[in-house]
């Protein structure tokens, strides 16, 4: 099964990208489902029919679901669940208390992915297009496998240790029910096999975000942003989708010709800043994209050279790594000539000069705090090492590339 | 101190409106400050110039502050820190673990924080949030009812328990995991403050809500959701914003279809919305920087003060007649198919769609059962028997 994710600054058309590369896939034959993981859904709007936590045929090939945590977290959790409402409801707490409880920070974005993961393991779809929430928030959704395990894997310690050790004496002595072995086994079964899934789900080759951009400063900021921690947690991208650029007949306009203008720089500087990954232009329309027939439009102008369940794009990506001496970035630079080449850290964002090209990505936080060390080349990757530095940290460095 | 929250669907321009409405307000002389609360910081980026978690001036008479939670957290919460450093020490790697310490909620659990500090210091009269788009922002709203929930219920239990096991699992070697006191006392000293802030928050005096959109039917749909979300949890709406309407002389041309479905969704958000609308055109070039948003203030405000509160009134409010107690709350545009009203001992369990809310009923309310509940004219009256 295909993945595909899209994700971006609020507002530049993710839903509609979303929807219409699942309304051009299903037209052209795949079997397609559309997931909706934003809080705030509005791909029932988009698709003009109201739409449940459970897949509801839209069109031929083509179902479609708003992801609903509530729900998910009674499907996904069996016994889990039953033991916290047996805690809660021991303690004198009604049910519905409970069950509020039981909507544990993060639980909304799991529930989501399990829905994913569930519906893509019974083989019924060739792909999967999964609307995210705003940037941060589908960082949060997709680096949550991660952050769900660690903290499981200690929870299961401890409450294994406490329970083995202490049960017994514990129950003398207070009157909170123990988990019994079908809650660990539950949580195992949780936390070994549906996580590692995810994780694996996450990591597959065949499972990729795209960026949905607009030409506009703070939205392309953003979208750069997100593109560094997405490499980060080893995410891959294969396209960045740029949206409402004015056809050729809108430029003529005279009110936007200014706009017009600074869209062909964006526009360059979009293609620069996320290369080697294609860019797909999307046209503004004279209409919103609304309803099947304008999203499959849509959809085959997007897909008109490619497939939209192609991964479209190189997986070279950016890795970072802990060193003795501080941090590695390894920026992978095919096609470059490294003859003066020089690495630059400028405030927050590493920038890499090569003859009139100029690339810069942004540094995680922490590492925004050290300095540049060394720079060098080795198999068409750019390997650049950050190391703390107390007097000089926050300045700005520039270093020609061994 | 006045606090007005700007939200609406991503993308409408809640950033720009943010600064715009504060510079409009220092121009009638209130000391001002934006604050923003979207984890995804945009105030730097639309002011050309960077923004921290400290309030930094950005011309006279208005302050910018971003609040960053792992900032927060080093600086005011070293208890919980120290606790959920040691939880994640060994399990993944050092860079992880340090984007991990923003758990889910931790985000706008600061937010609401830092807007009692500002109110704390005393320096602004006038404090303008750039808030999250609306699904951050609901949960931002929740957080309170949530907070006490816990408080109530779990609180000293998880407390004694902690105390009591201690011993058990030191010997195991796995007494990080275990929060100490301090962590206990950070944790009560948050929930005070978020309490304050929950008052400040439903204080329709002082608060109220200005939701953004643009004249295009998936916004309008959203925001009238908004509407009466944001009134379920006791915020007073006191305007809309339609931003980027497209101005007469663009509205030709290619563009004609567009400006003329705009016409429809500018009727339509008339009769949507029961306060005062405010417009703002499009423009041909992104407004960025301090010249271009105080002129965009003047063109939503015109000679209006943007601290005024435009319009007056409570979401939620106790009525009495002859046969007894009524609650009402305005929620416009929700259909009886989206509520759902229950009482609980002494709380009202009141769900519209996606958000819902446990309304903790006064005293004199409590355990009394409802005898009717009837959505009319856009207001949900509960009437007590």
């Amino acid at each position: 099964m295909r993945l595909v994710l899209y994700t971006g600054k609020g507002g530049v058309g993710k839903t509609t990208t979303a929807a219409a590369t699942a309304a051009c896939a299903a037209a052209r034959g795949r079997r397609t489902l559309i997931v909706s993981a934003d809080a705030a859904h509005s791909l029932g709007d988009v698709l003009g029919r109201r739409l449940g936590p459970q897949p509801a045929p839209v069109a031929p090939s083509l179902d479609a679901l708003e992801a609903d945590a509530r729900c998910e977290m009674e499907r996904q959790w069996g016994r889990v669940r039953d033991y916290l409402l047996a805690l809660f409801r021991h303690q004198g707490i009604d049910d519905v208390v409970a069950e509020e409880l039981a909507l544990l920070p993060g639980a909304e974005e799991l529930a989501t992915l399990l829905a994913v993961e569930e519906h893509g393991r019974e083989g019924s779809y060739d792909l999967v297009v999964v609307d995210c929430a705003p940037t941060d928030a589908a960082l949060r959704l997709l680096t949550l496998p991660d952050v769900a395990r660690s903290a499981l894997r200690l929870a299961l310690k401890l409450q294994q240790a406490v329970a083995s050790v202490a049960g017994p004496i514990a129950r003398a002595f207070v009157s909170t029910p123990l988990p019994d072995a079908g809650v660990f086994g539950d949580i195992e079964r949780l936390l070994y096999e549906k996580l590692r899934r995810l994780r694996a789900r996450i990591a597959s080759e065949k499972t990729s975000v795209r960026l949905v951009v607009t030409p506009e400063r703070m939205v392309i900021d953003e979208a750069r942003r997100a593109f560094t921690d997405l490499a980060l947690f080893d995410i891959a991208c294969d396209a960045v989708v740029m949206n409402r650029l004015l056809p050729a007949a809108a430029r003529k306009e005279t009110f936007f010709r200014d706009w017009a203008r600074v869209e062909q720089e964006r526009r360059r500087e979009v293609e620069s800043v996320f290369a080697p990954l294609p860019v797909i232009a999307a046209p503004l329309r004279d209409d919103e994209v609304i309803g099947l027939d304008a999203l499959r439009a849509h959809g085959e102008a997007l897909f008109e050279r490619c497939e939209p369940d192609a991964v479209l794009g190189a997986r070279a990506r950016i890795r970072f790594a802990a060193e003795a001496a501080g941090w590695r970035v390894e920026l992978p630079l095919p096609h470059v000539s490294y003859d003066g080449l020089e690495v630059a850290k400028i405030g927050a964002e590493l920038v890499v000069r090569t003859g009139s090209r100029r690339r810069s990505l942004s540094l995680p936080r922490r590492l925004a705090a050290l300095s540049l060390a060394s720079a060098r080349v080795e198999h068409e990757t750019l390997v650049v090492r950050l190391a703390s530095a107390a007097s000089n940290a926050r300045a700005d460095q520039s270093l020609p590339c061994a | 101190m006045r606090v007005i929250l700007l939200t609406g669907k991503g993308g409408v321009g809640k950033t720009s409106l943010s600064i715009a409405t504060a510079l409009g307000a220092a121009e009638h002389g209130h000391r001002a400050i934006v604050l923003s609360t979207d984890p995804a910081h945009s105030l730097g980026d639309a002011l050309g110039t960077p923004v921290g978690p400290r309030p930094i001036s950005v011309c006279s008479g208005v302050f910018a502050q971003e609040v960053g939670a792992l900032d927060e957290l080093e600086r005011s919460w070293s208890a919980i820190q120290h606790w959920l450093r040691g939880l994640l020490r060994g399990e993944t790697d050092e860079l992880v673990a340090e984007e991990l310490l923003v758990f889910p909620g931790l985000e706008e659990l600061m937010a609401l924080r830092a807007v009692r500090e500002v109110e704390a210091r005393g320096e602004h009269d006038v404090c303008v949030v750039d808030c999250a788009p609306t699904g951050a922002t609901l949960r931002m709203l929740r957080f309170p009812d949530a907070l006490r929930i816990f408080m109530e219920n779990f609180f000293e239990i998880e407390r004694r328990g902690v105390r009591w096991l201690r011993p058990v699992v030191g010997r195991l070697g796995g007494s990080a995991l275990l929060p100490d006191e301090e962590f206990f006392e950070a944790f009560e000293r948050l929930y005070r403050e978020i309490d304050d802030v929950r008052q400040i928050l439903t204080d329709g005096d002082r608060t109220t809500a200005r939701l953004v959109m643009n004249p295009a039917r998936v916004v309008v749909e959203e925001t009238r959701r908004s509407f009466a979300y944001l009134s379920l949890y006791g915020v007073a709406t006191d305007a809309v914003i339609v931003n980027r309407e497209l101005p007469p002389q663009a509205s030709g041309g290619w563009f004609a279809r567009w400006a003329e479905k705009e016409r429809r969704e500018r009727a339509d958000i008339a009769a949507s919305f029961p306060v005062p609308i405010l417009h703002a055109p499009l423009h041909p070039t992104e407004l960025l920087g301090v010249d271009a948003l105080r002129r965009l203030g003047r063109e939503v405000y015109g000679s209006r003060d943007p601290a005024a509160v435009f319009a007056e009134g409570r979401p939620i409010r106790l009525r009495k007649d002859s046969r007894g107690t009524i609650l009402e709350i305005d929620l416009p545009n929700a259909s009886k198919d989206d509520l759902d009203v229950g009482v609980h001992g002494s709380e009202l369990l009141v769900r519209v769609r996606d958000a819902h809310r446990r309304i903790a009923l006064p005293a004199s309310l409590a355990g009394r059962t409802v005898s009717t509940a009837r959505l009319e004219a856009g207001v949900l009256a509960i009437r007590f028997e």
